[in-house]
């Protein structure tokens, strides 16, 4: 526990990679990357690659940071004024808070699902396709195309593609945040943020939106934030564990679960602190 | 708690309630018609009008010590010794204001000498035969019918008319014929002849006219009522069609003067503009030129009417001489005119010959004027001709009743019989004029030797002592008033006063007594309809309102579209683009407080500043608007410097878009400098172009009659959008706030920009709440008063704002509006308790368009919102 107590008294911490996280392709790399709240660190000098294709699940207590990461990597938190970030990120070989980046053009390369799901108040079809009609896309031969796709996509296409015209808001919860997985996918994205998907949903929604991300890793490479462990043991390849805005551990899931490097991580894991 | 919550609310419901209701009643019962009824008084008078209501009187010694004794006598057995008691009054309309002075009349049970129940029972005291006129003036007419009397004017038929201008002209030219020998060889008497051939036609006409009378019955060119009065109302009617085909003719041709007149000063504006623009002055040039101008058109003109009055003349002649004599008389009038032209238009040559001198442009003014003033003023001598014709047309036909206002004839001995056995007697009783009793018959003028000559008579007792003898005489119906004095075996006389309408003037003749049910509802829709599309009579009293209809619903829209783009951004830009901070709270409170401001205290500003100062400038430049131009150098410098450093300022604000989290302190310092700097140039611009030396007003030529600087149509409105702002900005504010945050989030999280994100999610997410805020904004300027009366809206017009002529909508007029409306008649017009009705109705018609406007606003928050929630599209 001396790591943890270190850490809380604000002491520089090494995080702990194990090889087989070193031997993937990243897809996206965090690079020394603090972030504050004003005064205030949230974030502390945090590197880390996120595998091409694979899920990479952040895992740790509330107010850990894992949510403040995740949006940092599409650059949500620019939309709070008093944010401020020091490092940089990598989304293949470009820069993602270098100036001059095009922030609208990024964030097309990344798909978004939050917490509660946020369909717009349109119609199922039009939801799907936002992020094309923001392009300007007209061709309604293409819209439909893509709308179809991406609704496979997100394992929803059988059970909406009678009523396309309906508004989205007529789901179910589990419906409305596979539409959201639907809309995130649609622009075809490198990589796919998904910040709890499944906290606001029931257990049969979320099973179905756990099957429905082991579909779709390969495909995409999946960045995901959870609070169950048995989701993230369950679906992810990788797990990140943080504490305090640092990250702790990065391995395997199959042995961050089994046999972790830090003592930390195992008893938060078995439910000890946390 | 529970009670004193509850107990409040009660009372709070039941005001609004009692107001609603109050509003309602009197509103919804004005148009509706009601019995007429007839009252005996003690005193032997008579009473009579419409009841509109029982109200509560006060037996006191003083209020009944104006009364007649007898009534005196009812009243001490009231009181009983007490000091006073309470009575009922009947609140009667009398109408007939021209003869009686009055409108209304308070009647106390106390004064009637019937029982008061008596009057509902029966058709005893609602005499079926009473007439009710309303008229273009004067307001209503009660009365019962007594003849119409239609005259014959020969100058309506317009052949006749043209064949009259010879006769009448004739004078001028007869030393011309003389001198052409016309006189001696064929007739001695030109003027005699040639008029008796045109009474010769008028006697025909008149033989045309008299067969298409109604009823024939063409004694003295009148027709009267005989005792069913229906063929005298058929009669009324027929003539009430002629009338409004003139009223109509009439109208027409003073639309067209109207327009002419303007015209006529529309050109003397343009010489106006010209001597602005080219420095001259044109003004006696112009009057000159504008004289002979008239004057030969006029000249043109009447040898017009000449030709026509010759050619007509030519195909009612046959006799070869009389042909002669015509030709020689077209002759003589032809040099006639061609005298008086031939120096106008020399005139006029020479005036056209100084024309060359002046510049290009003042030059054009005045010939426009020249031409103008030609067409304008030959049409307007037809016209003036032609009204004069059709307005004598008016006179010909008037209609007499005798209204229940008595004169006093004199008074005879009863000798202790009544002259007929009364109520209930068939009707009609022949009587000679004997035996109505010789006192009698001499009191009412009734011809004591033709006793052969028989008349029907009817004599209706009305209370214990009065009675009603209705005679047919041959100059019409006669009623007479016979009131008994039974200690003094007496029987006092008085005739019903006659008096003459023209039929023109009547808009509507109903038998108020008469009506059926159904009739009263037809009426009442008729009545309804006038008010809502007539025209206002008699001050805004009688009539329509729909001046003031129109003018709320026009000024209405105008504002809307005023206050919508303004609101709705100012609220976009504080939602979403503002950073938060004490600025923007202390502008948030400041709107909040605006909505709390005196209405009047934005009519006192309005008309400062948009009367006065904008509309001063737009009329006549900064000078008019109270600004003293700068030196023009000077201005030009400081315009040029204005620019160029607003434009570098702006480049340097630019550098503020983009990415805060990215940006150095100093760039944003520089930003935020660059901003404000900006905004300072802007304003520089601005009240540059105030004190513009080179501008001097869109209606410089037509000063100092105000255009724009005055209240009108257009400030009104932009007053009222002031005045609703507030509203506007905080629904859109609340509408927006109400907007969740993740689908914001949600959409940037796609690549959306801030535009479309707010232009796709955010707006039509906030569009019920916008449009909800927008229309309670229209409402509430709807029924906004106090700022209007000081910035345009008055209590009569002539021209609507918006309308079918050119360019259709005048901003610069001014408009009534129902609220005003309100005001003006309850507190402004001279007869407020005839107006009262009105207003009743006004303020229906008010709260209608604003519980409209509510309930659309209700309506349309709760579709859209459905829209949003529930599952169709």
């Amino acid at each position: 526990m001396d790591r943890l107590k270190a850490i809380a008294d604000g002491k520089h911490v090494e995080s702990v990679f194990h090889e087989e996280v070193l031997q993937e392709d990243p897809v996206l790399r965090i690079v020394n990357f603090n972030l504050f709240y004003g005064r205030k660190q949230a974030l502390y000098n945090i590197s880390m690659p996120i595998a091409k294709g694979k899920v990479t699940a952040l895992i740790g207590p509330s107010g850990c940071g894992k949510s403040t990461l995740l949006r940092s990597v599409n650059r949500m938190n620019d939309l709070i004024d008093s944010v401020r970030i020091e490092g940089d990120m990598l989304l293949g070989e470009d820069s993602i808070f270098a100036p001059g980046v095009d922030v609208i053009q990024l964030r097309k390369r990344m798909g978004m699902v939050f917490q509660k799901p946020n369909p717009f108040p349109m119609s199922i079809f039009e939801n799907v396709v936002y992020p094309l009609r923001i392009d300007g896309e007209r061709n309604k031969q293409r819209l439909m195309q893509v709308c179809e796709q991406s609704l496979r996509g997100a394992a929803l296409w059988e059970e909406v593609k009678d009523r396309l015209n309906e508004s989205g808001l007529g789901l179910s919860g589990g419906q409305q945040q596979r539409l959201c997985i639907a809309r995130a996918i649609a622009s075809d994205p490198e990589v796919l943020l998904l910040d709890e998907p499944c906290s606001a949903l029931d257990p049969l929604a979320t099973g179905k939106i756990e099957d429905l991300i082991e579909r779709l890793k390969g495909d995409y490479s999946i960045l995901i934030v959870t609070h169950n462990m048995q989701q993230a043991s369950r679906i992810s390849e990788f797990t990140a564990f943080m504490y305090l805005g640092r990250l702790v551990e990065l391995g395997l899931t199959s042995k961050i679960f089994t046999n972790p490097k830090l003592k930390e991580t195992e008893d938060y894991i078995t439910g000890r602190f946390g | 708690m529970v009670w004193l919550t509850g107990g409040m609310f009660a009372i709070a419901c039941s005001m609004i309630v009692a107001l609603l209701g109050l509003i309602l009643y009197k509103g919804l019962a004005t148009h509706w018609q009601r019995s007429f009824v007839f009252i005996p008084l003690n005193n032997g008078e008579l009473e009579a009008g419409e009841v509109q209501s029982s109200q509560p009187f006060n037996i006191s010694r003083q209020s009944i010590g104006s009364l007649d004794e007898k009534s005196r006598e009812k009243a001490e057995e009231i009181l009983a010794g007490r000091d006073q008691a309470d009575s009922t009054q009947l609140y009667l309309r009398t109408g007939n204001y021209d003869v009686s002075s009055r409108h209304f009349a308070f009647v106390p049970y106390i004064a009637m000498n019937i029982r008061p129940d008596d009057l509902h029972s029966g058709k005893t005291y609602k005499p079926e035969e009473i007439w009710l006129l309303e008229r273009r003036e004067w307001g209503v007419l009660y009365g019962f019918p007594s003849r119409l009397e239609q005259s014959f004017a020969p100058e309506l038929d317009s052949r006749f008319a043209s064949l009259k201008v010879l006769i009448d002209n004739l004078e001028p030219l007869l030393p011309a014929i003389d001198a052409s020998s016309l006189r001696t060889s064929a007739s001695p008497d030109l003027e005699k002849e040639w008029g008796d051939l045109l009474d010769a036609f008028a006697t025909e006409l008149r033989a045309e006219w008299e067969a298409r009378l109604i009823g024939g019955k063409a004694s003295g060119d009148s027709v009267h009522a005989t005792v069913d009065a229906s063929a005298l109302k058929s009669a009324v009617e027929e003539s009430q069609r002629r009338q409004s085909k003139l009223l109509d003719q009439i109208e027409t041709s003073k639309q067209k003067l109207g327009r002419l007149d303007r015209q006529l000063s529309t050109s003397r504006i343009g010489v106006r503009k010209a001597e602005i623009h080219d420095g001259t002055d044109l003004q006696s040039i112009a009057d000159e030129a504008t004289q002979i101008a008239t004057a030969t058109s006029i000249s043109e003109a009447s040898w017009l009417e000449w030709k026509a009055s010759i050619q007509a003349w030519k195909k009612l002649i046959t006799q070869p001489d009389q042909l002669t004599q015509l030709e020689r008389i077209e002759i003589a009038a032809k040099s006639r005119f061609d005298d008086e032209l031939v120096p106008l238009s020399s005139t006029l040559s020479e005036i056209r010959g100084r024309l060359q001198t002046l510049p290009a442009t003042s030059r054009r003014a005045i010939e426009t004027v020249i031409e103008v003033t030609e067409s304008a003023s030959r049409l307007q001598y037809v016209l003036n001709l032609q009204i004069a014709r059709l307005e004598a047309g008016l006179q010909t036909e008037a209609l007499t009743l005798q209204v229940p206002s008595l004169d006093w004839l004199g008074e005879f001995t009863r000798n202790g019989t009544k002259i007929a056995s009364t109520n209930g007697a068939s009707f009609p009783q022949k009587t000679s004029a004997v035996d109505v009793g010789s006192e009698l018959a001499k009191l009412i003028g009734l011809d004591e030797t033709g006793a052969a000559s028989t008349r029907s008579f009817e004599q209706l007792q009305l209370g214990p002592t009065q009675s009603m003898l209705t005679i047919d005489l041959p100059t019409g119906i006669k009623r007479f008033w016979l009131a008994d004095d039974i200690e003094k075996k007496l029987t006092r006389v008085a005739a019903l006063r006659e008096k003459t309408v023209l039929v023109s003037d009547i808009v509507r003749l109903v038998e108020p007594n008469r009506l059926g049910m159904i009739g009263k509802a037809r009426l009442y829709a008729i009545r309804w309809g006038e008010f809502l599309f007539g025209q206002p009579r008699e001050g805004g009293i009688e009539g329509g309102l729909f001046p003031a209809l129109w003018g709320t619903i026009v000024m209405t829209l105008i504002m809307s579209i005023a206050v919508m783009p303004f609101g709705v951004i100012a609220a976009l830009y504080m939602r979403e683009y503002a950073k938060s901070g004490l600025v923007l709270s202390i502008i948030r409170i400041s709107i909040n407080n605006l909505a709390g401001v005196p209405s009047i205290v934005y009519g006192v500003f309005g008309l400062s500043f948009f009367c006065y100062t904008i509309g001063g400038f737009v009329d006549g430049g900064p000078i008019k608007a109270g600004f003293t131009p700068w030196p023009s150098s000077l201005w030009f410098v400081a315009l040029m410097v204005t620019t160029l450093a607003g434009t570098g300022a702006f480049f340097l604000a630019a550098l503020g878009s983009g990415s805060p989290a990215q940006m150095s302190p100093f760039r944003k310092r520089l930003a935020r400098f660059g901003g404000v700097f900006w905004l300072l140039c802007l304003i520089g611009i601005i009240s540059l172009i105030v004190k513009s030396p080179f501008f001097n007003g869109f209606y410089e030529a037509t000063l100092p009659n105000p255009t724009f600087g005055k209240g009108c149509l257009l400030w009104a409105s932009c007053t009222l959008a002031l005045l609703t702002l507030p509203v506007v900005i905080v629904a859109t504010e609340e509408a927006l706030a109400a907007v969740p945050n993740s689908l914001r989030e949600g959409s940037y999280a796609c690549g959306a920009g801030k535009w479309q994100t707010l232009q796709r999610i955010v707006l039509p997410y906030a569009r019920p709440g916008i449009i909800t805020g927008f229309i309670l904004a229209m409402a509430r300027g709807a029924g906004e008063v106090a700022p209007l009366m000081l910035v345009g809206a008055i209590p009569l017009v002539t021209e609507l704002p918006l309308d079918f002529e050119f360019p259709f909508f005048h901003g610069s007029r001014s408009f009534m509006h129902l609220g005003f409306q309100i005001y003006s008649l309850g507190f402004q017009s001279q007869n407020s308790e005839a107006a009262k009705p009105m207003v009743f109705t006004a303020t229906l018609l008010l709260l209608t368009i604003v519980t409209l406007l509510n309930a659309t606003a209700i309506w349309l928050r709760a579709r859209l919102r459905k829209r949003f929630q529930g599952s169709q599209f």
